[in-house]
């Protein structure tokens, strides 16, 4: 079951709008299930308000998002604080050319790729994802992103899996969540 | 280029013809830039003109007004489009919206122009298609306060969805959307950056019409008008801000 932190009335809503799926992608994985949160207009609006409050006005000029849940909600977070939106993708999907970085699965590793020149070096940069559980996908996009010297100010999730450790994974980073599911 | 105002006859207002051959080697396009003259802004004679203050003067200035901000925002959101040959495969000329979501003001009036034309509209359901879909789907939907809809690859939504497959240039692919995320009756608008065959649209339309959903319009940013997609999308219209051709 979902525990919300309870700073804020509207985490409630966010965090009881989030389904559990059983058994998902296979057996014993409880998966998150954002796509109830993007049904209910208030709660979807909530959540980035939440975000927007708390990065704008931080000089941030970039918000990275990880393909695909990333990218539904990092844009909105990027639209209301001017910044720009940078897609940070599976490998082979994005266009000219790319930087690298690869990443540990359970079972052998993955790929995440960003564009060459989207990012200058010294821009503040947020990271976004749905949910962070081992960390390892985050770990990678804030990689890339200081690769090309660009300094991240925080990844902001809206669901954690604290269990699964990822918040030490981060390279020392900071991370702000909106609900942490146990 | 060729622009159309929002007041044009041809029914397909906003689109500007982008004429992919006139980009530099590195996919940039090679911007014209000419004296900017705003008439009646710019007054360039030394006093005003007696007409000036005429009612129909000043509709028409408004009209004028509101067509070449509509003009400016199209010209920016067109010229911020990347241009990549010979992507995925030779021959393919790739238009690439990154660049575009890399300016906040491009990427801004993008989603603006979308929610002046759909705010109004009693539309309840977005549905965007991934993965680009995904990226000027929701925003539109929190400005309409309507819900938002992922149409996926296959198994990447978890429990019960429904299925539709589709024509590839080899082969065929599926998409994906939930059981019970949309009810019967709803009014929806489908998104996605490009429209090239129409194949992928097409199979969003199906989608929400299998169960029961009226499609009002289908959106996207960019089209390519030589495939032909807007033919292939039935009943339902389809606008874009940018032809590619």
């Amino acid at each position: 079951m979902s525990d919300c932190k309870d700073k804020d009335p509207r985490i409630h809503g966010i965090a009881s709008s989030i389904r559990v799926v059983p058994n998902f992608p296979k057996p014993g994985i409880m998966f998150q299930d954002i796509t109830t949160l993007l049904l209910d207009p208030k709660a979807f609006k909530n959540t980035i308000d939440l975000f927007v409050e708390r990065y704008r006005g931080k000089n941030i000029s970039v918000v990275a998002g990880i393909e695909a849940r990333g990218f539904i909600f990092g844009p909105p977070i990027a639209l209301a604080i001017g910044a720009k939106f940078v897609p940070l993708r599976k490998p082979r999907k994005l266009p000219g050319k790319v930087i690298s970085e690869k990443y540990v699965l359970e079972y052998g590793t993955d790929c995440l790729e960003m564009h060459v020149g989207a990012v200058q070096d010294g821009e503040r940069a947020l990271v976004i994802d749905d949910l962070i559980a081992t960390g390892g996908t985050l770990c990678a996009a804030i990689k890339l992103l200081e690769r090309v010297g660009a300094e991240v100010v925080e990844c902001a999730c809206v669901i954690e899996l604290p269990e699964l450790k990822g918040r030490e994974r981060l390279n020392g980073k900071p991370l702000y969540i909106l609900v942490e599911s146990r | 280029m060729m622009y159309s105002t929002p007041f044009s006859s041809l029914g397909h207002p906003l689109a500007v013809q982008k004429d992919s051959r006139k980009y530099t080697r590195w996919g940039w396009p090679k911007e014209k830039k000419g004296p900017i003259f705003h008439f009646p802004f710019q007054n360039p004679l030394p006093f005003s003109p007696p007409w000036s203050s005429s009612p129909l003067f000043l509709q028409l200035s408004c009209k004028k007004m509101a067509s070449e901000y509509e003009d400016d925002r199209i010209a920016r959101i067109s010229s911020s489009i990347r241009v990549i040959p010979d992507f995925p495969k030779p021959g393919i000329i790739f238009q690439d919206i990154t660049t575009l979501l890399l300016d906040p003001k491009a990427f801004k009036d993008t989603i603006d122009l979308f929610v002046e034309r759909y705010k109004d509209k009693n539309i309840s359901v977005v549905a965007g298609i991934e993965a680009r879909g995904f990226i000027f789907g929701p925003p539109i939907a929190l400005a309409i306060e309507a819900k938002f809809v992922p149409l996926r690859k296959p198994k990447k939504l978890p429990g019960e969805v429904i299925s539709e497959e589709y024509s590839l240039e080899y082969g065929t692919d599926q998409m994906e959307m939930h059981v019970g995320a949309v009810q019967a009756g709803e009014r929806a608008l489908i998104v996605d950056d490009l429209i090239a065959t129409g194949g992928t649209l097409c199979a969003a339309i199906r989608l929400l019409e299998r169960v029961g959903v009226e499609v009002v319009e289908c959106a996207c940013v960019i089209e390519l008008p030589e495939l032909k997609g807007r033919d292939r999308l039935g009943e339902a219209p389809l606008f874009v801000l940018v032809k590619a051709t």
